[in-house]
């Protein structure tokens, strides 16, 4: 991309009292510019890329599009009241709650753990440091592999059992256990982004509030709920929003692993069952209903959470 | 970097043995990669854990060897994906995080909420209307139409990054700049650019870690038409070689060695980067 | 004034920036890309560690060799499981010029595929195999016995018994000696693949419900009957019998189809119920001679082998170079070379006129071979329960269903009523 910037010649925003109408013109055509440089084309890809798709899916969710089918017509509220009573969908639904809340929930209270074992200078807590960093970097695809091969009948995890004593657990296949697998597999690679987020948290308290709190005779624990704990509000936050929304986006994983099963509906996420209605299925307007609700979901989850836990910071 | 008293929690050895235990045990999935690139494809199955003696490269080999160009032509995608996406995403989300934090209009604020809460669009939701936007403009399948879905899809965390770090950086050094006569977007790339380095390289590590390894848009968007990238690549190859574990132990190695390298170079600013937001909330 | 000029050429440029800024990328789409005289096509193929890269490169090879104006380029499904891969790329508007082994089911009916005239099958053994209202539109390149019962002749021999079961009670009966042993009797996957789950209920619903009512399929398109009716539920009781008794362990059914077809050569159980495509490994196998193979056993011990023929090429009806396309499929399923290749490599039954197997085929391909020449020979044949793509297939997408149905079953999660009840409703979704 070659653009020549001396080409660009246009007048740095008046700061002189505009007199005329002449200059005001001239104003609001330096402001159009500016949006037309720096403002315009990120708005332009988002709008053409993110947002009109997203209207797109409410449109199609008010339709029974199906691409083997031309006849598409409008058919209002239809697929969302058939959603409401299909059980593969409320399944999905029941799924992608136990998800998130251990999704929140594990990682969130390890990488604190962890966080607070870590906070430490040295080579030493450095290297394990980059240790629990390197899964952030990981593809899903490759995780996912990983442990699959790890929690096979026959992998490294059921043979450590047996050395004491416990018969082969079916981590994948036993219905009432997969989700959790796949649940405990995501969290061992969102964990390093806790971590990172507690450390910098921790990183960031004064150490003179711990001096002074030891001068006082504070218990340990004591000094962690009243020093540490609330100055780790903001990483709190951060990390609760991240795992939220890591969690309802939770698709490859569960591709990769288990590809919704074992049996129905064990593991399928309402992400999963969104993309396998609409490509495989080819029940795209009934696919794209399933997107709204999704989206709605996330966007008055992440709110409500933001919202919570944002107060909690400002009443410190 | 302040650091707590170490005597305050317990005795002075606890800390590193439970590290060590813990990390120990997290890091038992990277060591049986690690373990398995280098082991022979026939002793995976049968001892998974075990160290590789004598080490080989015969995976490592094999996969770079395959007929078909799989891990070549993949990781040619991939980077090709990688870097234009990254390319574009900073210019455009540094231009438009700028504009949009040196804008007080309603409309500017409109428009940050806007993005901001794309954010959370999970990319199931506009995955199947993507495929009918690019059809129109015929970049269904191809490279371009992945980059620009790229684009699209991140440029809210671009602009969240850059608009949050361009409020840290006084205006009067700018309008001192613009006074002397230079443009608008001289100003910008010769001044505010560079003075935003430490978001940029935030931004470039999530962008760059995020879409190499992006698994079900370039399945979806690239197609088969335009081959694979390293992720979905992979994926592939697990059904060719489901017996022979070697192979997709080397691949996985292989497909990850580039984005491990590109952490452990940028590993401060990457940190920095996520943390920046933590302090601040 | 020519500053705005400048500032509106600029705003172009910059709109246009991101689109030329990577237009060095492959050619996009709607390039028509063929120069003067070649015509290319696209091929949607798949690999298992029977298919390879290597194998379908040299197959098309073959075939350009003869047609050098065709230029083919080869697609690969990220999965065995094409046909749901074809369904994702027609829904992207990406649906190939020649796909190979996808179900027409759906395809079909939209009119995405193109109709074979019966000049063109005059080489096929079964010209009408797998029609869709009358007409072809999958080329019946093969048969395919679906399942047949693989059992590890020690195995058996270790548990005192010394012939493979005639009838359904000396099955139970096998098994549950082998069980007394410490053997699992059956080896069940299916993992995300799925489709290995259902090998024992093709086999139960071919003995209990085809047997009796051949074209049950047609009458369930036809809601004449349902999956909830005494039949049906019948054959999936006899699978969850299986499980319950322990004879089918519920913990391999994570186990994908690969890992399923190796915890059968490692010992893991001693039967494999699978199509006839695993003689194939079986014969690659250092264990080939120790593999035995008897079909789904009936309940009064008489014959019958579950067929499915069809699993051939598909022609897209609006691939850009037709008439290519329809020149290369034919001819790619034509070329002798190639079927001999299909038969070694995936152990295919070539449903062509005229066409002799190598004669160096492997114990297991020829023990599998002569029982479907023979079930055939005595027309005890049905079709495969969840393998047909005709007329008589699975509503789309049900065939997902029917799998995670089963799993369900042999998990324990549904009771076999239960399953067919859930059938019946995805039955009705789909429709």
């Amino acid at each position: 991309m070659a653009i020549d910037v001396r080409t660009v010649r246009s007048q740095p925003v008046s700061r002189v009292r505009p007199a005329a109408g002449r200059s005001r013109s001239r104003r609001i055509r330096a402001a159009l510019a500016r949006f037309g440089v720096f403002g315009a084309p990120g708005l332009l890809v988002y709008g053409c890329f993110v947002l009109a798709p997203v209207g797109l899916s409410f449109w199609y969710s008010l339709t029974n599009y199906n691409p083997f089918n031309p006849q598409t017509r409008f058919v209002g509220l239809d697929n969302y009241r058939m959603l409401f009573g299909d059980d593969e969908f409320l399944t999905s639904l029941r799924v992608t709650s136990v998800l998130t809340v251990i999704l929140v929930i594990v990682p969130n209270l390890a990488g604190l753990g962890v966080a607070m074992l870590l906070n430490r200078k040295g080579w030493f807590y450095n290297t394990w440091r980059g240790v629990f960093f390197v899964p952030m970097v990981l593809s899903s695809v490759v995780v996912s592999i990983v442990w699959t091969r790890l929690l096979a009948d026959d992998g490294v995890v059921n043979q450590a059992l047996g050395w004491i004593g416990v018969s082969p657990v079916g981590w994948l296949s036993d219905p009432s256990l997969a989700l959790y697998s796949v649940a405990g597999i995501m969290a061992w690679q969102m964990l390093g982004f806790c971590v990172v987020v507690y450390l910098a948290g921790l990183q960031s308290v004064p150490a003179e509030l711990y001096e002074a709190a030891s001068i006082d005779g504070a218990a340990p624990f004591a000094r962690f709920r009243h020093v540490t704990w609330p100055l780790l509000a903001p990483a709190l936050t951060i990390n609760t929003v991240v795992l939220l929304i890591s969690a309802f986006k939770a698709y490859d994983h569960i591709q990769v692993i288990t590809n919704g099963g074992p049996g129905s509906g064990t593991t399928a996420t309402v992400a999963f069952l969104t993309l396998q209605t609409g490509f495989i299925a080819n029940h795209q307007g009934y696919a794209s209903a399933m997107a709204v609700v999704m989206l709605l979901i996330v966007a008055t989850a992440s709110a409500v959470v933001l919202r919570l836990l944002q107060r909690r910071e400002v009443d410190l | 970097m302040r650091t707590t008293n170490s005597s305050a929690y317990g005795g002075t050895w606890m800390r590193p043995l439970a590290v060590t235990a813990l990390g120990a045990v997290f890091a038992v999935p990277l060591y049986v990669v690690l373990a398995n690139t280098f082991k022979p494809g026939a002793d995976i199955a049968s001892s998974p854990a075990a160290l590789p003696a004598p080490p080989t490269l015969d995976n490592l080999q094999a996969v770079m060897d395959r007929p078909d160009h799989l891990f070549w032509a993949s990781l040619t995608n991939s980077l090709l994906v990688t870097t234009l996406s990254v390319v574009v995403l900073t210019v455009l989300s540094a231009m438009l995080g700028h504009y949009l934090a040196r804008t007080n209009s309603r409309w500017g604020r409109a428009a940050t909420l806007l993005l901001l809460s794309g954010l959370m669009i999970p990319p199931q939701v506009i995955l199947l209307p993507i495929t009918h936007v690019l059809r129109i403009f015929h970049l269904m399948a191809t490279v371009q139409g992945l980059v620009l879905f790229n684009v699209g899809y991140y440029v809210p965390f671009g602009v969240f990054v850059f608009a949050g770090f361009v409020r840290t950086i006084p205006v009067e050094l700018e309008e001192a700049a613009a006074i002397d006569g230079a443009g608008r977007l001289t100003v910008f790339w010769r001044i505010v650019f560079p003075l935003l380095r430490p978001a940029t390289a935030s931004a470039v590590i999530f962008f760059g870690v995020w879409i190499w390894n992006d698994f079900i848009d370039p399945l979806i968007i690239l197609g088969p038409g335009s081959g694979t990238t390293v992720t979905t690549g992979i994926y592939r190859a697990i059904g060719q070689y489901q017996a022979d574990y070697g192979t997709v132990f080397g691949l996985m190695f292989l497909a990850t060695l580039p984005v491990l390298i590109l952490y452990l170079v940028l590993q401060k600013q990457f940190v920095q980067g996520l943390t920046s937001g933590a302090t601040k909330g | 004034m020519p500053r705005t000029r400048t500032t509106a050429a600029l705003l172009a440029l910059a709109m246009a920036a991101p689109l030329s800024a990577c237009s060095v990328g492959s050619d996009s789409s709607s390039s028509s890309g063929s120069s003067k005289g070649t015509q290319e096509i696209t091929f949607l193929t798949f690999e298992t560690p029977n298919l390879t890269p290597q194998y379908w490169d040299a197959a098309i090879k073959r075939v350009t060799a003869k047609y050098p104006y065709i230029k083919v380029k080869r697609l690969v499904s990220p999965t065995a499981d094409r046909t749901a891969y074809a369904k994702q790329l027609r829904a992207s508007g990406q649906l190939p010029d020649v796909m190979i082994a996808v179900a027409p089911t759906g395809f079909a009916e939209a009119g995405d595929l193109y109709a074979w005239q019966p000049s063109e099958l005059k080489d096929f053994l079964f010209p009408g195999a797998g029609a869709i209202n009358g007409k072809i539109y999958q080329l019946p390149t093969n048969s395919q016995s679906i399942p047949n019962v693989y059992y590890r002749k020690s195995i058996f021999t270790a548990a005192g018994i010394t012939a493979p079961p005639k009838t359904y009670a000396e099955l139970l009966a096998d098994c549950a000696k082998l069980k007394a042993k410490g053997t699992t009797p059956f080896v069940v996957g299916g993992g995300k693949d799925a489709f290995p789950t259902v090998l024992p209920l093709t086999g139960t619903v071919g003995t209990d419900v085809y047997r009796k009512t051949p074209d049950w399929m047609d009458r369930r398109r036809d809601g004449k009957v349902k999956f909830a009716e005494p039949d049906f539920v019948g054959a999936l009781k006899k699978v969850g019998d299986l499980a319950s008794k322990g004879y089918i362990d519920s913990k391999m059914v994570s186990l994908d189809y690969a890992a399923t077809e190796q915890a059968f050569l490692k010992g893991k159980g001693a039967m494999y119920p699978m199509g006839s495509w695993f003689a194939a490994s079986g014969d690659k196998s250092p264990i080939k001679n120790d593999i035995g193979v008897f079909p789904w056993p009936t309940d009064d011990g008489s014959e019958l082998m579950p067929v499915y023929t069809g699993g051939g090429i598909d022609v897209n009806a609006h691939a850009k170079n037709l008439d290519a396309a329809r020149k290369f499929a034919l001819a790619f399923q034509l070329d002798q070379t190639n079927l001999d290749a299909s038969v070694k490599s995936d152990a295919l039954f070539p449903a062509i006129k005229g066409y002799k197997q190598p004669s160096d085929m492997g114990p297991v391909f020829t023990e599998t071979y002569d029982l479907w020449k023979q079930a055939v020979k005595d027309q005890a044949i049905v079709k495969a329960f969840a393998w047909e793509t005709g007329d008589d297939a699975l509503l789309p997408g049900v065939d997902a269903k029917v799998f995670a149905a089963t799993q369900d079953v042999i998990l324990g999660r549904k009771s076999p009523e239960a399953a067919a009840v859930y059938l019946d409703d995805e039955w009705k979704k789909a429709s």
